[in-house]
């Protein structure tokens, strides 16, 4: 009977450990698991903010790209816009009635008349308009205009079209008062 | 018959007198046209002030003086004359505007300055029965010469300038360009004083 208790008990006791060692057992498959999700979350998570960050990137530099153009473009158009003849023409204007001296303003009558088709390309000069109806000065031509800003020093007409030839000589220029 | 010719003359006699209605009204000008016209005029007296005073100079170059005497020449109309007076002798000579330049840059001075200031209208321009306005600008004109032996001369002059505006036509380059010419008269001195 005593010897049944004893067996009896070491079977419990062998019970009990293979039970324990079975729990342990699950938990530690159980913690490994875990930690393999955590660190498939952390993985996804890097890879999430990876892509974040290049998406982020390519944004910015996409943006930078379109300011680049936009900048190319406003130069260009500047540039463009600077070197049509009727802005040509006033800045010549604009250098001749400001001139300090007669050698000076001479050169820069010289340079504006390479502009024109003839030193004796017509201007136009409408001193008002209402209407439809166009009020003009005395036609002059544009040798004795450019003479006129050099000895009057007064810049008070603007230009307002230009007729070109085929060469891009201007053959007639329309001013504007002020 | 009588009544058949009654009838035609009044028809033409009408349509004459419309015909002259509507011509007028369409040489009337807006109050905005006649201030364009008005400023235009002023202008071109600014010019010759302009003109006067670089003839006048010492330093101006001979060849530089004959072309801007040119130009100041076109601002007039033909046969105006200038009038020109001084503090010792009361009379008032007058000259064409081509002479009057000529004696300007010839004055027997080293330095020359000729100003004109307070430059208005004391007679507006006024449409006349011939189609062309007329009006009155006065300018006032600061003369100073000084030589360098010391002989020194200064005088403000007050001269009247009739004014002249015109509207005419001109072909250029197959277009036709209706304009507003402008042309100064005789200049007249009203008042000489230190």
């Amino acid at each position: 009977m005593m010897l049944t208790i004893r067996n009896s008990s070491k079977l419990i006791v062998l019970a009990l450990v293979l039970i324990s060692a079975f729990g342990c057992q699950s938990k530690k498959k159980a913690m490994q698991a875990s930690n393999a999700a955590a660190e498939k979350a952390r993985i996804e998570r890097e890879a999430a903010d990876k892509k974040a960050d290049a998406e982020l990137l390519a944004a910015r530099k996409a943006e930078e790209d379109k300011a680049k153009w936009e900048a190319e473009q406003r130069a260009k158009e500047s540039e463009s816009r600077s070197s049509t003849p009727a802005v040509k023409v006033g800045q010549y204007f604009s250098a001749i009635s400001s001139s300090s001296n007669l050698g000076s303003a001479n050169a820069s009558i010289n340079e504006a008349l390479t502009l024109f088709a003839s030193p004796e390309t017509p201007v136009f000069i409408v001193i008002s308009e209402s209407g439809g109806l166009k009020d003009y000065d005395k036609p002059t031509t544009i040798k004795d205009y450019l003479n006129y800003l050099k000895d009057q020093k007064k810049n008070i007409n603007a230009v307002s079209s230009v007729k070109t030839d085929g060469n891009g000589k201007i053959t007639e220029l329309e001013l504007r008062k002020n | 018959m009588f009544n058949n010719d009654y009838k035609f003359r009044f028809l033409f006699l009408f349509s004459l007198a419309l015909s002259g209605t509507l011509f007028a009204q369409s040489d009337e000008v807006s109050p905005e046209r006649k201030q364009a016209i008005d400023s235009l005029a002023l202008e071109k007296v600014r010019d010759l002030s302009k003109y006067i005073s670089i003839i006048g100079n010492k330093k101006t170059a001979f060849s530089e003086s004959s072309r801007v005497m040119d130009r100041a020449e076109e601002l007039f109309s033909p046969g105006s004359e200038m009038g020109v007076s001084n503090l010792k002798n009361k009379e008032v000579n007058y000259y064409k505007v081509r002479k009057y330049f000529e004696r300007l840059m010839a004055l027997n001075y080293d330095r020359v300055s000729i100003k004109w200031y307070d430059i208005h209208y004391i007679s507006d321009l006024e449409r006349q029965p011939d189609g062309r306005y007329v009006g009155v600008v006065t300018i006032y004109q600061r003369f100073e010469g000084e030589s360098d032996d010391g002989m020194k001369y200064k005088d403000t002059t007050k001269k009247d300038i009739t004014i002249y505006v015109e509207r005419k036509k001109t072909q250029i380059q197959g277009r036709t360009i209706e304009f507003w010419d402008v042309l100064l008269g005789d200049i007249r001195v009203t008042e000489t004083g230190v």
